[in-house]
Order: C-alpha cells, then sequence, then structure tokens
C-alpha cells in the first residue's frame, strides 16, 4: 500500500518534470491462495531488479478466468502479460490478443522448452509460439496399495503396461466388494459440471478409445463425437457412476485420501500427488491411465504465460516472463506444488518426475501418450458443449443423443464464425 | 400523474398564464433528471439489446463480420430443448418458492406483529439472513447440502434411526431444484416478512377494536380485518416474489452450474452461459429479451387477476 503511495506521489512529482515516471506493466493470473501470494513476491523481486518498473497483477479466479478476460477485452484494460489455459491459446491468438512470444523473451528460455511444452504453445497456423510456461500437466491413476494389494491386483509399473479396460473395469467390481471401500474410484466430478477439467481428463479416455471430441483434419464434430467409439466409452462411464463406483459429485474431492481412505483408485491430476502423499505416505501408488482402446491417451497442456497485442511494452513483459519463469522462488513454488516439469532445466532439478521417481510414470506419458486439446478457436464452444454432454450421460442421459446434440452445437459455432478463417482451409 | 394532479384539462384549456408555465417549467425542471436517467440506463440499453438480438455479435470482437440475421436467433432459441427446460425449471422454482417464502414471510410477521418481549430484536434476527450476501449463503449451504455426511444428513439419519438413506440434495436431478427453493426461501423472506409488517401495521387498530365489540374471536378476527387489509401487501410480494423468482440466477451459478441433468438450469443462467461462455452476445440479448416480455406478460396478468378478485 505504502508503495503504490509512493509511487502516485512519484508519478505527480513526474508530472512536474522532477523525476521520471515508472513504467507500469500489468499481469493477469489464477491461482490458489499460495500461488497469489508466490505471484506477489516475484513481482516484488523483479521490482527490486528493476526500479524503474511496476508490476501490477491482476487476479482472475480460475473457474471465471475467461469471462474475467472477455470482460477486460470489452473494457479496452488488456493486461500486459497474462496467464492463459493452453486450449484456449488457438481462440486468444486468431481473436488477435497474443503477439509471438519468442522475439521477446530470453533465447535460453525458448532453448529449454520440452517438446510437450512447445506444442501447448504453438498455434497450428503460422506454426509460431505465442505462450510460455515453466509447467506441464498430465493425469494418471492413484492407488490405494492396501486395496489393490487385498484384491490382488496387477501394479502396471510403466506406460506400456497400463491396464486395459478389462483389467480396470474387473478391478472397479472387485474393489467395489472390497471392506472399507465406499467407492471403487474418485473422477473428481466434486470439480464441478463447469470446469475445464472434465474435457482435459475425460477427453483422453475417448482419444483411448478410438475417437475424439472434433475431427482434426475436416474440423466437424458430428460423426467423430457422436461416433460408436464415443458413445461405447461414455456409456462406459455412465455405467460406473450408476454402479455408484464413482464419488459423487457433492461429496468433496478429497476422498481418495481422507479419514479412513473411502475411495480406492483416483483419476487425478499430477498436482494431486503433493498432497495425497503427505497424508498417504507409503500407500500411495502412481500408475498411468488404462488402455480403453486401440491406443493409451493422456492429456496434457497447463496454464502457461503470454504477451498480449495490447501491451505498450512488449520488450519489458517479455523481460517479466523470462525473470519468472527463471525465478527460484516460483520454481521451489512449482515443485512444492508437485508442479509437472515444461522446462527442461526444472525437469533436471524435480526428483519427482526423474526416471525412478514417484511420478515418472506421469512424465513418461508426456512423450509416449499425450494428446492436445484441439487446437482451433472452437475450442470455448467445444468444451462447452462437452461438459453439458458429460453432466446429462452421468445423470442417465442416453449418450448417444446428448453427444449427438453436443456436436451438431460445436459444427453449428463454427458454421456461425464462417468455419474460423483460415482453419476452414486447413484441410 | 403529477401533471394531472397539480394542473388538470380544465385549467390548461384556458389561455396559459405566466405562474402556470412557470410551474410547469418546475414540474418538468423536477421530473428531468429521474426520466434521464431511466432513459439512459434502462430503456437505451433495451433498446440496444432489442438491435443486439438481431445480430450475430460476439462477446469481444472477432476477425470475422458482424452480420444482421433477423429474428434468426429467437428461432434458435425456441429450437434449443435447454431453452425450454430452463423456463421449465424457474417456473417450478416459482411454483414452490411463492407458498414456502411468502408463506414463511406472512408467519414471521404475524407473529413478530404480537406483543412480545423484545420484539424488535428478533425482528432484527429474522432479518438477518436477508442481509446476508447470498454467495455467503450459498457456500454455508453447500456444506450443510454434502452428501452423504453433511449436517443435514446427519439430522436425517439421526432423526429416522438411520431409516431414510442419505439424500444427495445438490447431486440428484429429483432434489436439485428444491434444495434451492429451500435455501432461497431461507435467504430472502426477510425483506417479504418486513414488507407484511408494515402492512400489519397499517390496518388500524380501530378497526380490530370494532369486531372485538361484535364479538369476533381471532381468528375471525385475522379473516376479516387482517385478511383484506392486507390485499395490497399481498399483491405486491406476490408480483414482486415471481418476477425475482423468473430472475433465479446466483444460487444456481455457485451451487450446481445449472445442474445436475440440467435441473437447474434457469433462463439467466442460460443466457449469461451463452453470452459468457460461449460468447454470443446476440443470442444472449435474444435471450433477455425474451425474458422481460415474460415477466411483463406474468406481472400484467398477475395485477388483472388480482384486481378480479378485489371486486
Amino acid at each position: 500500500m505504502g508503495k503504490r503511495l509512493l509511487s502516485i506521489l512519484m508519478a505527480s512529482a513526474a508530472l512536474g518534470g522532477v523525476a521520471e515516471a515508472k513504467t507500469v506493466i500489468h499481469v493477469m493470473h489464477q491461482g490458489d491462495p499460495g500461488w497469489v501470494a508466490t505471484y506477489g513476491e516475484i513481482a516484488k523481486r523483479f521490482e527490486a531488479a528493476n526500479p524503474d518498473v511496476d508490476v501490477e497483477l491482476i487476479y482472475a479466479p480460475h473457474d471465471a478466468y475467461n469471462e474475467k478476460f472477455s470482460a477486460a477485452v470489452m473494457s479496452k484494460q488488456l493486461p500486459d502479460v497474462m496467464e492463459l489455459d493452453a486450449p484456449f491459446l488457438a481462440n486468444y491468438v486468431w481473436s488477435g490478443y497474443l503477439q509471438p512470444i519468442r522475439p521477446l523473451v530470453d533465447k535460453d528460455v525458448i532453448g529449454d522448452m520440452t517438446e510437450s511444452n512447445i506444442a501447448q504453445g504453438t498455434y497450428p497456423i503460422d506454426k509460431d509460439l505465442y505462450a510460455v510456461g515453466l509447467t506441464d500437466s498430465s493425469v494418471v491413476l492413484y492407488g490405494n496399495k492396501k486395496y489393490l494389494e487385498a484384491i490382488g491386483a496387477r501394479i502396471p509399473k510403466s506406460v506400456d503396461d497400463a491396464w486395459t479396460r478389462e483389467e480396470f473395469e474387473g478391478y472397479l467390481e472387485k474393489l467395489s466388494k472390497l471392506d472399507g471401500v465406499k467407492w471403487p474410484i474418485d473422477t473428481f466430478r466434486g470439480y464441478g459440471i463447469k470446469t475445464e477439467w472434465i474435457t482435459y481428463a475425460y477427453g483422453p479416455i475417448l482419444q483411448s478409445a478410438g475417437c475424439d471430441l472434433i475431427d482434426r483434419k475436416t474440423w466437424k464434430s458430428v460423426g467423430t463425437l457422436d461416433s460408436d467409439p464415443c458413445v461405447e466409452a461414455l456409456t462406459m462411464m455412465q455405467k460406473w457412476v450408476t454402479n455408484r463406483w464413482v464419488v459423487p459429485q457433492s461429496s468433496g474431492t478429497n476422498q481418495f485420501f481422507a479419514e479412513g481412505h473411502p475411495a480406492a483408485l483416483a483419476l487425478g491430476g499430477h498436482w494431486f500427488y503433493a498432497e495425497a502423499a503427505a497424508s498417504m505416505k507409503d500407500d500411495i501408488v502412481v500408475m498411468p491411465l488404462p488402455k480403453f482402446g486401440p491406443r493409451g491417451a493422456s492429456p496434457n497442456g497447463t496454464w502457461i504465460w503470454g504477451i498480449t497485442t495490447a501491451s505498450e511494452h512488449p520488450d519489458i513483459a517479455g523481460k517479466f516472463v523470462s525473470f519468472m519463469l527463471k525465478d527460484k522462488l516460483y520454481r521451489d513454488y512449482a515443485r512444492e506444488d508437485s508442479g509437472y516439469p515444461g522446462l527442461k532445466s526444472f525437469a533436471a532439478d524435480s526428483p519427482l518426475y526423474a526416471a525412478g521417481g514417484p511420478m515418472a510414470v506421469a512424465f513418461e506419458q508426456a512423450s509416449k501418450t499425450a494428446i492436445a486439446r484441439p487446437p482451433h478457436p472452437a475450442y470455448p464452444a467445444i468444451t462447452s458443449a462437452f461438459m453439458g454432454a458429460v453432466d446429462e450421460i452421468f445423470n442417465g442421459g442416453d449418450a448417444k443423443a446428448a453427444l449427438s446434440k453436443a456436436a451438431e452445437k460445436i459444427d453449428e459455432d463454427i458454421e456461425e464464425n464462417d468455419g474460423y478463417p483460415p482453419f476452414d482451409e486447413q484441410q | 400523474m403529477t401533471l394531472q394532479q397539480t394542473a388538470p384539462p380544465a385549467v390548461l384549456a384556458r389561455p396559459v398564464s405566466r405562474r402556470d408555465k412557470g410551474r410547469l417549467f418546475q414540474e418538468i425542471g423536477m421530473l428531468a433528471p429521474a426520466v434521464i436517467l431511466l432513459t439512459i440506463f434502462l430503456v437505451v440499453p433495451f433498446l440496444l439489446s432489442f438491435w443486439t438480438a438481431m445480430t450475430n455479435q460476439p462477446l469481444v470482437p472477432r476477425p470475422t463480420p458482424i452480420r444482421f440475421v433477423g429474428f434468426n436467433n429467437f428461432l434458435r432459441i425456441f429450437r434449443d430443448e435447454l431453452f425450454w427446460t430452463s423456463l421449465w425449471n424457474v417456473s417450478r422454482f416459482t411454483f414452490w418458492i411463492l407458498p414456502v417464502q411468502c408463506g414463511l414471510a406472512f408467519a414471521t410477521a404475524l407473529l413478530l406483529h404480537q406483543k412480545l418481549p423484545f420484539r424488535n430484536l428478533f425482528r432484527g434476527l429474522f432479518f438477518l439472513p436477508a442481509i446476508t450476501s447470498m454467495v455467503v449463503v450459498c457456500v454455508i449451504w453447500g456444506t450443510l447440502f454434502q452428501y452423504p455426511t453433511g449436517p443435514f444428513n446427519q439430522v436425517i439419519g439421526f432423526l429416522s434411526g438411520g431409516r431414510i438413506q442419505p439424500i444427495d440434495w445438490l447431486g440428484d436431478p429429483n432434489w436439485a431444484m428444491f434444495s434451492i427453493v429451500l435455501l432461497s426461501a431461507w435467504q430472502a423472506y426477510g425483506f417479504q416478512m418486513i414488507v407484511y409488517l408494515a402492512g400489519l401495521q397499517g390496518i388500524p387498530d380501530e378497526l380490530y377494536d370494532a369486531a372485538r365489540i361484535d364479538g369476533a374471536n381471532a381468528f375471525q378476527r385475522f379473516w376479516h380485518v387482517t385478511m383484506p387489509g392486507l390485499r395490497p401487501t399481498h399483491v405486491f410480494v406476490l408480483v414482486i416474489t415471481t418476477i425475482q423468482a423468473f430472475k433465479l440466477y446466483t444460487q444456481v451459478a455457485i451451487l450446481t452450474q445449472g445442474g445436475p441433468k440440467s435441473s437447474t438450469e434457469t433462463v439467466v443462467h442460460y443466457m449469461v452461459r451463452s453470452g459468457f461462455e460461449e460468447q454470443k452476445l446476440g443470442y444472449a440479448s435474444a435471450v433477455s429479451v425474451i425474458l422481460f416480455l415474460i415477466v411483463l406478460v406474468i406481472a400484467l396478468l398477475q395485477r388483472q387477476l388480482l384486481r378480479r378478485f378485489d371486486v
């Protein structure tokens, strides 16, 4: 507060021609309270290293981030630096909000990026890089060792020997009859029904079963999302729910390690590890996502940093992004949060994900099974339609009907935007 | 209205004197702020939203052109099953909330109108939920509703000796809207209660005295003095509650996001969703125009209906 007052004083002094005004850059971000505090610290450190720059942080809650961003666009108050969820990148670049980031951040940062990190920051039309992240992400299958041993389950050691669908469903059935297990699996329905988690975590189940949210060549959803493999996959998930194998939505998000360990398995994000391991100690095993069909699939992509076209000081914005990604505090906090490496130097620094580490399987998935969410500007419509369909199916709706409706909604949105040129010519 | 009271037509028919003219200017001057503000913040936005509803305007600027699409948005809304579901849901909500909330408000108002000790303290306590933010109420009730081990389920389990299975209040399509009704009625009844209290205080004591002298018992006094005396209050409360019920949004946005299985999707939630999540501003404007017309029709119908009862 005192600092803000000081900068106002300084600014007014500058009007008088006495001192030079500071350059202000605005940084928009999301995150839980721990992250918010960390970003605040980093901003202070950057200001200390660059006395002529003021960093103003703008916080927007995770679940309403896109709404808040739209509001910023409408009121012409775009930040200089923004955190963004990777699958929305195509929409932002297509709409003209982001600028190529390669010339703005340090070369060694770019050279440090993993394949998957580059993939999540790249716009498919011009193949240019628009965002950089320290981290990436994945989803794994956590298991409670005690329960798994009690039913004699095979525990896969690498992505190549992941459970098959038959094994997985067989174990769910056995677990449902085991004493002490209230629910065989938590798929984190507690995150809500309007959350990117749905598309992020359940999308790979479709891809593994042999279909997708949208055809990535013709960019048509009808014929893909409502195809037989997709209908079959979601009917399978519906069965898990109606069999009461899945933790219900209103039971919160920590049934895996809550008192008495009521859930035996958890289909959870890498970020869940820190908390779960701290509570479960040696009882936790980390396994690759099961193979539900012809191929293995896992999600990737996370919140990464981009620089907007509205920035009046893109060079300083780039300097801030480079500073942050190299900052020790940022890395320490990310590691504590079991952050999934997106930079090679951070991976080398993360024993959790190294070969032999407890989350090695998660890192292995990145190179073997990771499939990015559709990089298309219609992504907001795609994910929204899919969330609606999943809610309906999990509550007893007909899978075929719900998916057809979603697919039609997606195609309608693309049509309404004239095919999002030049994506319509991209076949 | 004010114009007519101070300057009836007979006065206007005469040649306008300087004094009358002065008075007219004064009245226009006093009306001006309200008229200007209402025009800027109500009339113009409404006309704008009607215009936007006829285009394919996106929420944020896009590289594709904005086109005039006529009534396409409206046709598309009427074809969307989800819109009809949301309309059905708010109707259900209204149907339940009217008796629950107004009944609760009326009952507490009657109670607090008695000469109880600490009456004002109780009035304040009963009004507390109404001044608590709906968001806070939702977060608290969200915990109370937890399945299967939340406080409500614990109490039900205890009272029924474990015979009644825990209820998935917000996660079961058959229960979710009802749970929202309970919470909403509890949060908002304080406002209607205050209105009823005011109405009760407006009934002159002489009427009760006269009724007593005529030998009317407590119930007769209630039925023949209190109820007729409250008629305008009933109309007001009914109209206000219905209109508010049709605008149901906050509770749904926080607790259920329209689910499960669209059982709590409401018209306003549907509008915000198409406008912000799917970024179709034109489409969302069309929904808002429809909602406006629906509320207007309901308000007019209610007035007509209740006026008929009055005669």
